[in-house]
């Protein structure tokens, strides 16, 4: 018995670290981009970005994994129906071969446009907080628009942004277990199924060292990047 | 011959005018001290100068080349970063990079300059070596040798604000333009910087300098215009500037600074 509840949360384990992991390598890179479309001076883009945040921060984690999973099929099989019933068209056919995704990769995609929102939100308020002139005085230098960015702004965003990106991964840590919603199974879910077949609470607790160690690591890391870079200040 | 021509810039944000209409010359060796009352468009003219406004009317000529001409389409940002090169600037607020070492801010933009050069490659090292060398000669004649490895945070304001003067030498530019470099400092440490811009003076840089120190601007410049509402209201040596002024406007400008 105990090999066995071992080896499924050991199990549950990588998959929640999957998750987790997944996650940061696609939304940190789409939240800058995110965060770019925000500050655009071409407005119509701006306001649909900004629009896209307002509906993800909006709406809970749960409910978009559920549009995400359950959505597309839903929208093929309509339109099966609407072709049964005799309309018929190019969008209609095409629509008609939708069907649910893999389930890890629907959790993927609404963890990753999740976070990605969330992490945009803390890019843009990094980004604007440094001072214009520093942009000048690169601009003033003879720099490139792009050099400025990577070489003299974005690492006083970094320096700015470690507290509450710090924050908001360590939340994702926890939010992993909204996998169970399209059936993927984390380290969560498979502790709490032994309470129901085999009255087991232990596994619980298992998974909560797990977790306080996880963010414990994570807290540690956040702590030495900070300290890393405080070798300035500005 | 004149290194500088600037023909009649108007600049305009929505409906305030800022300049209307600013023409001067300006001769290799020159410095000209600019001086006026706050809100005369001192600091847009030099923005004008650096590319970080684009003007609305006029043009500017350097040695014998058009860096800019308003009757003319925008250029390519690429043109533009090339063009600009001839001013330098250093800002009231000194905006040195917080997360460069001093050595650094100063050889950040040269090097970034050099990896364009066609040769690049070839020379890497002895690229690095040349402009780390120029860098730490121009950081020792503002007087920070000693501080080559010390952060902008580190630093009082006189000596980040030697640090910028340093920075903006290192790109050698043909113009050096200081947007009121003391106004941010305590009394007691305008001096030090004062000193370094005195003592760059010399026979090929040429340095505009937009100050409230009339001593200063007294004693160094070779030319002063008085600013009033977006026009050059005065313009001579700083002995008929400041001792011998026609219009009514520097009169009233210069006796209320000297009863302060
Ligand atoms: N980006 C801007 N948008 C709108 N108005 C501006 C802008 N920049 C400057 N102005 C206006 O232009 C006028 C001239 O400003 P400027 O900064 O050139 O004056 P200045 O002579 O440098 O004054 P000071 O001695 O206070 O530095 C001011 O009335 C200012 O409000
Ligand atoms: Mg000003």
């Amino acid at each position: 018995m105990f090999i066995q509840v071992n080896l499924s949360l050991l199990e549950g384990f990588i998959t929640t670290i999957q998750i987790f992991a997944l996650t940061l390598l696609f939304a940190l890179p789409l939240g800058l981009i995110i965060s770019f479309g925000s500050m655009s001076k071409w407005h119509p883009l701006k306001w649909l970005v900004k629009t896209i945040i307002w509906i993800i921060r909006g709406t809970p984690l749960m409910l978009q994994l559920i549009v995400i999973y359950y959505g597309p099929g839903l929208v093929g099989v309509w339109a099966q129906d609407l072709i049964k019933a005799g309309v018929s068209n190019g969008i209609l056919q095409w629509l008609a071969t939708w069907h649910v995704f893999d389930r890890f990769f629907a959790l993927m995609v609404a963890f990753v446009i999740n976070y990605a929102c969330y992490f945009s939100e803390i890019f843009r308020g990094g980004i604007e907080s440094i001072p214009r002139g520093q942009y000048e005085a690169g601009q003033v230098l003879g720099m490139t628009k792009t050099q400025v960015f990577f070489r003299v702004i974005l690492m006083q965003v970094i320096k700015r942004i470690v507290p509450p990106m710090s924050n908001e991964i360590i939340t994702l840590v926890k939010d992993t277990s909204l996998a169970r919603v399209v059936m993927v199974y984390e380290v969560l879910w498979n502790a709490q199924r032994f309470i129901k077949s085999d009255g087991l609470l232990w596994p619980l607790f298992y998974t909560a060292v797990f977790y306080l160690l996880f963010c414990g690591i994570l807290t540690l890391l956040f702590g030495w990047i900070e300290k890393k870079m405080n070798y300035y200040k500005g | 011959m004149n290194i500088l021509e600037v023909k009649d810039i108007y600049k305009s944000f929505g409906k305030t005018d800022v300049l209307k209409g600013v023409s001067f010359t300006l001769e290799k060796g020159e410095v000209l001290a600019i001086i006026g009352s706050s809100g005369s468009g001192k600091t847009t003219l030099l923005r004008c100068l650096n590319f970080l406004e684009r003007a609305d009317k006029g043009s500017i000529t350097v040695g014998d080349k058009v860096v800019f001409d308003a009757s003319e389409p925008e250029p390519k940002a690429s043109v533009t970063r090339i063009k600009q090169l001839s001013f330098g600037m250093v800002f009231q607020s000194f905006n040195l990079f917080p997360q460069y070492n001093v050595l650094e801010n100063v050889t950040l933009a040269p090097l970034l300059h050099a990896k364009e050069s066609a040769d690049y490659k070839k020379r890497k090292k002895e690229i690095h070596a040349q402009i780390e060398e120029t860098a730490k000669s121009l950081i020792a004649r503002v007087g920070l040798s000693e501080k080559l490895k010390s952060y902008p945070c580190e630093l009082s304001g006189g000596q980040q604000q030697r640090v910028a003067i340093a920075r903006a030498l290192a790109m050698n530019p043909e113009i050096l333009c200081f947007d009121e470099p003391t106004s941010a400092l305590d009394p007691e440490l305008t001096g030090e910087v004062l000193k370094v811009i005195r003592g760059l003076k010399s026979s090929d840089s040429t340095m505009i300098v937009v100050t409230h120190e009339m001593e200063f601007a007294k004693s160094v410049a070779d030319k002063v215009i008085f600013m009033a509402d977006g026009i050059i209201e005065e313009c001579g040596t700083p002995e008929e500037v400041f001792d011998h002024p026609q219009s009514p406007k520097t009169q009233a400008f210069l006796n209320k600074i000297t009863e302060i």
